[in-house]
C-alpha cells in the first residue's frame, strides 16, 4: 500500500468523520444510526494507520492488489448499513401504518362526538 | 349477532355510493364501515355529504393497511363477524349470506367467497386466472389447503381470525398471504360460491405493470410466510 493512499484514507476518514459529527451536532442524525457509519470510519482508519492488517487479509483471501482488499472490505460493510438502513425503513413503516389506524379510528370516534354535541 | 361489512374505498366516486345504498337495500340488518384510503378524488366528501359510516385514513395505506383498520375497528367495537367487500360493486350483497353462513355456524374462521367453484360471473382475464391458479397451488402445496379464488376481497371471518388480521396482515395484496397465513395458524380456511360482477366504474387497483410486481411479492411472501410459520394450534399462535 502506497504512502499516497494511506495519506487519501485519512484525509477520507476525517472528511467522513466531520461529517457525521455536524449531522450529530444538528441532531440530523441520531447516535443510533450513526454507530455503523462511525465503525466504519474506525474500520478506514485502522486501514490506513495499520497497513499490516491489509496485508494479512490480503494473503488471507489470496488477492494481489491491498487496495482492491480495502475496497471490498469498505463495499461490504457499506452494504450492512444499508441493509440496517433496509430494516430501519420497515420498521418505521410498520409503526406508521399503526400510527395511522389509531389516527383513523380517533379521528372517526371525535366526529361521532361532535354530531352527538351538535344534536343536543 | 353483530355483523360488520368492510368496505375499502381509494378514489370510488362513480361506485361508492350506489354500492353503500345497494347493500343497505340488501341487507339492512348489517352495519358497514367505509375505509376511505386517502382518495384524492371525491370520494371523501360523496361519504360525508351522504351521512355514511365512515373511517378517514390521513395517509395512504394500501388496500391492507386499510382493511387491518378495518378490523380494528371490528374488534375495538364488539363485532363478532366482519366482511370485507370491495368498494367497485364487484361483489353482489345478494351473496353476503353465503359468505357469512360458514363463519356464523362455526364451521370456518374464514370464507372466502369464490367466483371460480361455480365458474358463473364475471371470470377476468386469462393471464390473470393464470397468476391466480399458481398461487392457489403455492398455497395448496405449502398448506394443503385447496383455496381456488385466492385474490378474492369478498371474505367473512369471526372474531379470532379478526384479532389474528389485527396482528399480522400484509400491506400490498393481503389475500392470498393471509389466506396462507390463516391456514397455516390452525385456522379453518374454507370457499362458498359467488357470482361477481365486472366492477361499475374506475380501474382496478392491479396495472398491468403492477401485475409482474404483484406475482414476485405474493410468491416471495408465502415462500417466507412458509418458511417462518410452523403449523400450530391457533389457541398457542400469540
Amino acid at each position: 500500500m502506497t504512502f499516497r493512499l494511506q495519506l487519501f484514507l485519512i484525509l477520507g476518514t476525517f472528511v467522513l468523520l466531520t461529517v457525521i459529527y455536524v449531522f450529530l451536532k444538528k441532531g440530523k442524525l441520531t447516535v443510533k444510526y450513526s454507530l455503523a457509519w462511525l465503525g466504519l470510519s474506525l474500520a478506514l482508519f485502522i486501514f490506513a494507520l495499520w497497513p499490516y492488517c491489509v496485508y494479512v487479509i490480503r494473503d488471507l483471501l489470496d488477492m494481489v492488489m491491498p487496495s482492491n482488499v480495502i475496497f471490498l472490505l469498505l463495499f461490504g460493510f457499506v452494504l450492512m448499513v444499508l441493509l440496517s438502513l433496509s430494516v430501519a425503513v420497515s420498521q418505521l413503516a410498520t409503526k406508521n401504518k399503526t400510527l395511522t389506524q389509531a389516527c383513523a379510528l380517533l379521528e372517526k370516534r371525535v366526529r361521532q362526538l361532535e354530531e352527538q354535541l351538535r344534536e343536543k | 349477532m353483530r355483523i360488520l361489512v368492510l368496505i375499502p374505498c381509494y378514489n370510488e366516486e362513480e361506485n361508492i355510493v350506489r354500492v353503500v345504498r345497494r347493500l343497505e337495500s340488501a341487507c339492512p340488518g348489517v352495519d358497514y364501515l367505509v375505509i376511505n384510503d386517502c382518495s384524492t378524488d371525491s370520494s371523501p366528501r360523496l361519504l360525508s355529504r351522504e351521512g355514511m359510516n365512515y373511517l378517514d385514513l390521513p395517509v395512504n395505506l394500501g388496500i391492507g393497511g386499510g382493511v387491518q383498520c378495518g378490523y380494528r375497528y371490528a374488534v375495538a367495537n364488539g363485532y363478532d363477524i366482519a366482511i370485507q367487500m370491495d368498494g367497485d360493486g364487484q361483489h353482489d350483497p345478494a351473496y353476503l349470506e353465503d359468505v357469512v353462513r360458514p363463519v356464523a355456524q362455526g364451521q370456518l374462521d374464514l370464507c372466502i367467497g369464490s367466483r371460480f367453484l361455480k365458474k358463473e360471473g364475471f371470470q377476468t382475464s386469462f393471464m390473470r386466472r393464470v397468476g391466480i391458479r399458481f398461487l392457489s397451488f403455492l398455497i395448496f402445496l405449502f398448506s394443503g389447503n385447496r383455496v381456488l379464488d385466492v385474490t378474492s376481497g369478498f371474505r367473512a371471518c369471526n372474531r379470532e381470525m379478526m384479532e389474528y388480521f389485527v396482528r399480522h396482515y400484509a400491506t400490498d395484496y393481503p389475500e392470498p398471504e393471509s389466506i396462507l397465513a390463516a391456514s397455516l395458524t390452525g385456522f379453518r380456511v374454507g370457499e362458498v360460491p359467488v357470482v361477481m360482477q365486472e366492477r361499475l366504474g374506475g380501474v382496478s387497483s392491479i396495472s398491468a405493470f403492477n401485475s409482474v410486481y404483484f406475482m414476485i411479492k405474493v410468491s416471495l411472501s408465502l415462500i417466507i410466510s412458509r418458511l417462518a410459520l410452523h403449523r400450530s394450534n391457533r389457541r398457542n399462535a400469540a
